[in-house]
């Protein structure tokens, strides 16, 4: 059947079974996959998205009843390119670490600080109750959403680096670099260029950080 | 090892964050290649018989379904899910695709390939199957029975391996004390469920995508199974969702390489909670008694120990897991005289094998129980206990006969008691009303690699880019506690660039050189060396290139920031990328080295841990109101992943110590079908967990560093179980401590008792 | 293949048209968090599912003609947070607190909870305390008033016809001059099925100085949450003291053992019960804390 969803603020039409899974359609559908399955009946929260304002459990709701509804994923999280406090502080705070409980931790958590911006600890914890994770015991992501709710300042993880941030760090100095393309060039007998064509390197190398993921 | 170290130490998030906080990592879960096929399983719902029929017409009938394969169409050779490397001792090839003599609810019968996910699973609900049962046998003491059916050829008793070291020393007067704890069978619960997905290529050889923990092993697997030469099957490690060692053997992965290899399409093999619950593995339920004898004033002169383990249906790696239960005791006492037998025993019940610690947490439960009953008999603090029979840095493991290096749980006990304020809270009494309050105490050990076993080595590229940036080529498989980043921080330590700069990517057998993988404690300790020294390799290639170019010695020149400097002229510097440059105009490509390192010992990785637990008498409910793990790590490489790994890893155990079991009914069928019914500690019931780091770097890896992954949930269960008999008065000795058991205990009824003591 | 139709309607006639087109094999669906489990792999595809979280009308809660009046589509957060329901109802909105998790609640119906009928859903039991009717329309449109005894009959059994559904519950609210309570016993604190659940409402006559009105309900012990009405005659009259403690911890064992003889879960639940009487008990805060005797 026909579905009109709007999720993270777009609104999209889809060609569902009627009885599909608002998590299917989602993943399947929409190829929005950082919403997880984890057991796929209500109890690890792994597909833990908010409609109108409520976490819910996408493995428990049909794609029919978010109709008409404001969905928001993991995906709809960052704006415009910055991440939302709360992923921020997972990061700081270590909160993550085979990240598979993270899409839907995140989200409750959201849910959580809409509704009560400065939250106890106990609220998070029981905010967080239908969340399972098996790498963390909980205890960083619960002082992370303590941080993102400005209870926590004491971040311990560095946050990765920017491509290009670390560019211009490592310089040579204009009279080492001279003297060292003088070698090359006395032992090549070719002018090096590339390096030693201009004062000085980083403006001209087009740098980039490393590699996600690696080659 | 007092060098400033720059980043080693540090704390780094998993390399993968920012893709696993947007969402946008594809897992193994998620990753899905164009025309791809999807399998579902049919599982055995009879714990022991003879499938006598297969009728699939109704479900091949089915639009959108391709075939339906089961013994009748699949090779019925045997295999092993624990084989590694074609040359390993120990496998077990009792195990087929597909069954036709099926061993227990949730045996492989058959398996539908179909269009969709919902064409394949409604399918798989149209196979009619027909069995002949034989009877079951569901308990290890049923299948010794002498008229017990036999589950293999050969009988139930699959392994017996007995050891004895040292010389039994006079008795005379000395305090026996025995005692009998049972573990159970627990679900690894990973969150991502178990998935694989297989190419199969119209040349014959196939591509597969894995999340599991060692892409060479997979491959000896399939391409063994298959008759495939070794480079005709790529595997590629994916991104993943946990393992904690139920991903380390070959359960989905050969049958997801057939369906594919059969029907030369891609397929997905995605199993769901239940499937991945009762039909890949789960850590072996076991019983052990220990008898000790040591003199009235408490030092061990005789530790006996008789284990034996339910192996379920196949042996997978479990005789293996047995024989390192006896290799635990003596890595944290000194004894003079060690002996253990240990049994595995085949039963119609899921099949049990890898579990994150391979058998000390079942030991080291059953150990550290006992120093408490010990302890108790001569009226000594339990602390105190163990302090009297620790062995001290570098002694010698009396089973192994390995040096145990710069063992410092002596350390981690004395400066864990300070800081848990142990005397008086042992002290306290643990009160007379509804809610009682006990603390705890347990030490566990465990190793760093294979060294002693077999030639435990590893392989690693490292190549520098013409910018200055740095590719690690390594086969790392990341569970998801940062593999990666660790090993960027070590190249980033040794070439003084930040770990940002350090690129490293998953195994590949097409790509990345041969690794072993992520068993056994050993990555850290032997890939992270193998790292070190690469990156050492580099570090001299660019040194010896700076030295040219900077027109001084090698000795006189240091790295720091992306550059070779002059070490007492500081001001004269050449960043890499220069180098890397200048070097291309020299006829030098490329800086880059290779290595292999082959690892020289196998010290002992330690941890002691403290609970203090409140129980409610009345509802038998434990609350772990705090908990402290003290972790002998060697040297944190990233001190902030060692502490998160260490909280998590508490979780673990105190779901092993009270909540978590899969036990099977009088039918052969789990109890256990979800996490609805399965129980993990979840956020309201966790304690925050405090973790102190020894750290001595006094071993042969990286900077010193030593494992964690693993000995961090050793000791947990035993500790919480301590605490719980110390706010009783009780000898609990079956895990999980159910509210069903301590108050059946706390009213003197019928407690569900180790049959065998 | 017939795919499954899907009807949403928006109002109470457009309810009673769906309903006239229901078969044996039409499900309705509330807040989903049993049945979208079971429906992925159905018995039987259902020919018509009848969504009925579009009826606003059927998710208020209010207070008309002497009676509280809960809709069936009041999802256990609304409940656990209802100004109405914690100042006439407590017991139901803590019964709705320990419900599953945060999604859970956030989801899942008292509807729902009813028509699912399991032993151990919390809102039932609060709801047999309170003495609560249920109110139903058929797809004739013919509206039905059964107390919840003659709807929920036992694990997964309702008398509920399948063109029927629970349109609310309604009970006479309690009023200042009552307390109530409700416990239960999980595997662990939060997002457990109970194994063991109690609610209780009394009247306490302060110039009297005695329990004037008594109801139990106990749940997760036999086929569905039952009145202990032996237990309630024996409360009333007596003093909000320890004595009327154990005495109400005393009859929670017993109905306890009464309702399920020889289970094997007894033996741990008649002793659970008595911790679970005492959790109940001080949450009415008539008296200081009292504690069962222990040995």
């Amino acid at each position: 059947m026909q579905l009109v969803l709007t999720v993270n603020g777009t609104t999209y039409e889809v060609e569902a079974r009627p009885t599909a899974r608002l998590l299917d359609v989602l993943r399947d559908q929409l190829g929005l996959t950082g919403t997880k399955e984890g057991c796929a009946e209500g109890e690890c929260g792994a597909c833990t998205v908010i409609v109108d304002g409520r976490a819910v459990d996408s493995c428990m709701m049909l794609a029919v009843q978010a109709r008409g509804k404001e969905i928001l994923t993991v995906e709809g999280l960052a704006q415009d390119g910055e991440l939302d406090v709360l992923q921020q502080k997972f990061v700081e705070y270590g909160a993550v670490q085979c990240g598979y409980c993270t899409p839907g931790m995140l989200m409750s958590a959201k849910a959580l600080l809409m509704g009560n911006p400065v939250p106890s600890e106990q609220d998070i914890r029981v905010a967080l109750a239908g969340n399972l994770c098996r790498c963390t015991g909980y205890t960083a992501i619960v002082a992370a959403v303590k941080a993102a709710s400005g209870q926590d300042t004491r971040p311990l993880m560095e946050m990765p680096v920017e491509p290009g941030e670390l560019a211009a760090e490592a310089v040579t100095d204009p009279d080492t670099l001279a003297a060292a393309c003088g070698i090359v060039e006395a032992e090549t007998g070719q002018p090096p260029g590339g390096p030693c064509s201009s004062g000085g390197s980083s403006e001209m190398l087009g740098f980039h950080s490393a590699p996600e993921g690696g080659e | 090892m007092t060098e400033d170290l720059q980043y080693v130490g540090g704390n780094y998030p998993v390399h993968d964050v920012a893709q696993k906080v947007t969402g946008e990592l594809v897992y193994g879960s998620d990753f899905s290649v164009p025309g791809m096929l999807h399998a579902k399983l049919i599982l055995s719902t009879i714990p022991h018989g003879v499938v006598k029929r297969i009728d699939t017409s109704r479900a091949e009938a089915l639009p959108g379904v391709i075939k339906v394969f089961s013994h009748e169409n699949a090779p019925m050779d045997g295999f092993s899910r624990a084989r590694i490397h074609p040359g390993q001792d120990m496998s077990f090839y009792d195990e087929t695709l597909f069954s036709e003599h099926v061993r227990f609810v949730g045996d492989r019968v058959a398996a539908v390939v179909a269009t969709s996910r919902a064409t394949a699973e409604k399918a798989a609900a149209l196979v009619e199957i027909e069995y002949e049962e034989l009877p079951a046998v569901l308990t290890v003491d049923e299948a010794l029975a002498p008229d017990a059916p036999a589950i293999h050829d050969g009988g139930n008793l699959l392994f017996e391996h007995e050891i004895e070291k040292g010389e039994r020393p006079d008795l005379e007067g000395a305090v026996v004390v025995s005692s009998c704890v049972s573990t159970p069978r627990i679900h690894h619960a990973a969150l991502e469920p178990h998935v694989c997905v297989a190419q199969g290529h119209s040349t014959g050889g196939m591509t597969v995508w894995t999340t599991s923990q060692g892409v060479y092993a997979a491959r000896t697997v399939i391409a063994e199974l298959l008759g495939l030469e070794y480079h005709r099957v790529r595997v590629i490690k994916l991104p993943m969702g946990g393992s904690f060692g139920g991903k380390t053997e070959y359960i989905i992965e050969p049958v997801c390489a057939f369906l594919a290899h059969a029907t030369r399409r891609a397929v997905k093999l995605l199993l769901d909670r239940e499937e991945c619950m009762i039909a890949t593995m789960v850590r072996p339920a076991t019983r052990t008694t220990v008898r000790t004898a040591c003199t009235p004033d408490g030092r061990l002169l005789d530790f006996g120990a008789a284990s034996t383990l339910d192996s379920g249906g196949f042996a997978a790696s479990t005789p293996d897991y047995s024989i390192h239960m006896c290799k635990k005791v003596t890595k944290i006492y000194r004894v003079p005289h060690y002996r253990h037998e240990g049994r595995v025993v085949y039963t119609n019940t899921p099949v049990g094998g890898a579990a994150r610690g391979w058998g000390a947490p079942e030991m080291i439960a059953a150990s550290e129980v006992h120093m408490d009953r010990v302890a108790a008999a001569l009226r000594l603090d339990p602390v105190e206990l163990r302090l009297k029979n620790m062995v001290e840095p570098h002694d010698t493991d009396l089973v192994t006969g390995l040096p145990l290096g710069d063992a410092r749980v002596r350390e981690c006990l004395e400066r864990g008691s300070v800081a848990f304020d142990w005397a008086a809270r042992r002290a306290r009494p643990a009160g007379r009303g509804r809610i009682r309050r006990g603390v705890g105490v347990a030490a566990g050990a465990h190793k760093n690699g294979m060294y002693g076993a077999f030639p435990e080595a590893s392989n690693a590229s490292l190549k520098m880019n013409e910018d200055g940036t740095f590719v690690l080529n390594a086969s790392l498989h990341d569970t998801g506690c940062g593999v990666v980043t660790t090993m960027r921080v070590i190249v980033a330590e040794v070439l003084g660039v930040h770990p940002d700069l350090v690129a490293a990517g998953e195994a590949d057998t097409a790509t990345t050189p041969f690794d072993y993988g992520t068993y056994g404690s050993r990555v850290t300790y032997v890939v992270g060396e193998c790292a070190r020294i690469v990156a050492e390799k580099v570090k001299d290639r660019l040194l010896t290139a700076a030295a040219d170019l900077l027109q001084e010695p090698v000795e006189r020149l240091g790295v720091a920031d992306g550059a070779v400097h002059v070490r007492d002229d500081r001001e004269r510097a050449i960043a890499y990328r220069d180098i890397a440059r200048l070097s291309q105009m020299r006829h030098v490509p490329s800086i880059a080295a290779s290595t292999t390192y082959y690892a020289v010992s196998n010290p002992a990785s330690y941890s002691v841990q403290f609970a203090e637990v409140e129980v409610d008498c009345a509802t038998g409910l434990v609350a772990v109101t705090d908990f402290l793990a003290v972790a002998d790590v060697g040297r944190a490489i990233n001190r902030g992943m060692v502490e998160a790994q260490y909280q998590g890893a508490v979780q673990m155990g105190i779901g092993y110590a009270l909540y978590e079991h899969l036990d099977v009914d009088e039918k052969g069928r789990a109890g256990v079908d979800g996490f609805k019914n399965y129980h993990i500690v979840n956020a309201p019931d966790m304690p925050d967990v405090q973790v102190l780091l020894v750290e001595h770097e006094g071993d042969d890896g990286p900077f010193g560093a030593k494992s964690v992954g693993e000995i961090a949930t050793v000791p947990t269960a035993a500790a919480v179980v301590n605490a719980v008999n110390n706010a009783l008065g009780t000898e609990l000795g079956d895990l999980p401590l159910t509210p069903e058991r301590i108050i059946a205990a706390l009213h003197g009824e019928e407690v569900a008792a180790c049959s065998s003591c | 293949m017939t795919q499954t139709q899907v009807l949403t309607p928006a109002s109470l006639e457009e309810l009673v048209a769906a309903l006239a087109q229901a078969t044996p094999q039409t499900r309705l669906l509330a807040g989903g968090t049993d049945l979208v489990r079971e429906l992925r792999r159905p018995v039987r595809e259902p020919d018509l599912l009848v969504d009925l979280t579009g009826l606003a009308a059927l998710s208020e809660v209010r207070l008309e003609e002497g009676m509280l009046h809960i809709g069936a589509l009041a999802t256990f957060t609304e409940l656990q947070w209802h100004p109405l329901v914690r100042e006439h109802a407590l017991c139901l909105s803590l019964a709705a607190a320990q419900v599953g998790s945060t999604q859970i609640r956030n989801a899942g119906t008292i509807g729902g909870n009813a028509a699912n009928a399991s032993a151990c859903a919390d809102g039932v039991t609060a709801l047999t305390a309170l003495g609560a009717v249920v109110i139903t329309v058929d797809g004739a449109g013919e509206r039905r008033t059964q107390s919840l005894d003659d709807v929920v009959l036992g694990p997964g059994r309702t008398s509920l016809r399948y063109d029927e559904a629970i349109l609310e519950f309604a009970f006479p609210p309690l009023d200042a001059g009552h307390r109530s309570a409700f416990a239960k016993i999980g595997s662990r604190t939060a997002v457990s099925v109970a194994r063991l659940s109690v609610a209780l409402v009394v009247r306490f006559d302060a110039d009297a100085g005695v329990l004037s009105e008594a109801r139990v309900a106990l749940g997760a012990v036999g086929e569905r949450a039952f009145r202990a009405s032996e237990l309630e005659a024996k409360l009333v009259g007596r003093a909000a003291d320890d004595e009327t403690a154990r005495l109400f911890a005393d009859g929670c064992v017993a109905a306890v053992e009464a309702s399920i003889p020889g289970r094997y879960s007894l033996p741990y639940k008649r002793h659970a019960a008595v911790g679970l009487a005492y959790d109940a008990w001080n949450m009415l805060a008539l008296s200081a804390p009292s504690e069962p005797a222990w040995t």
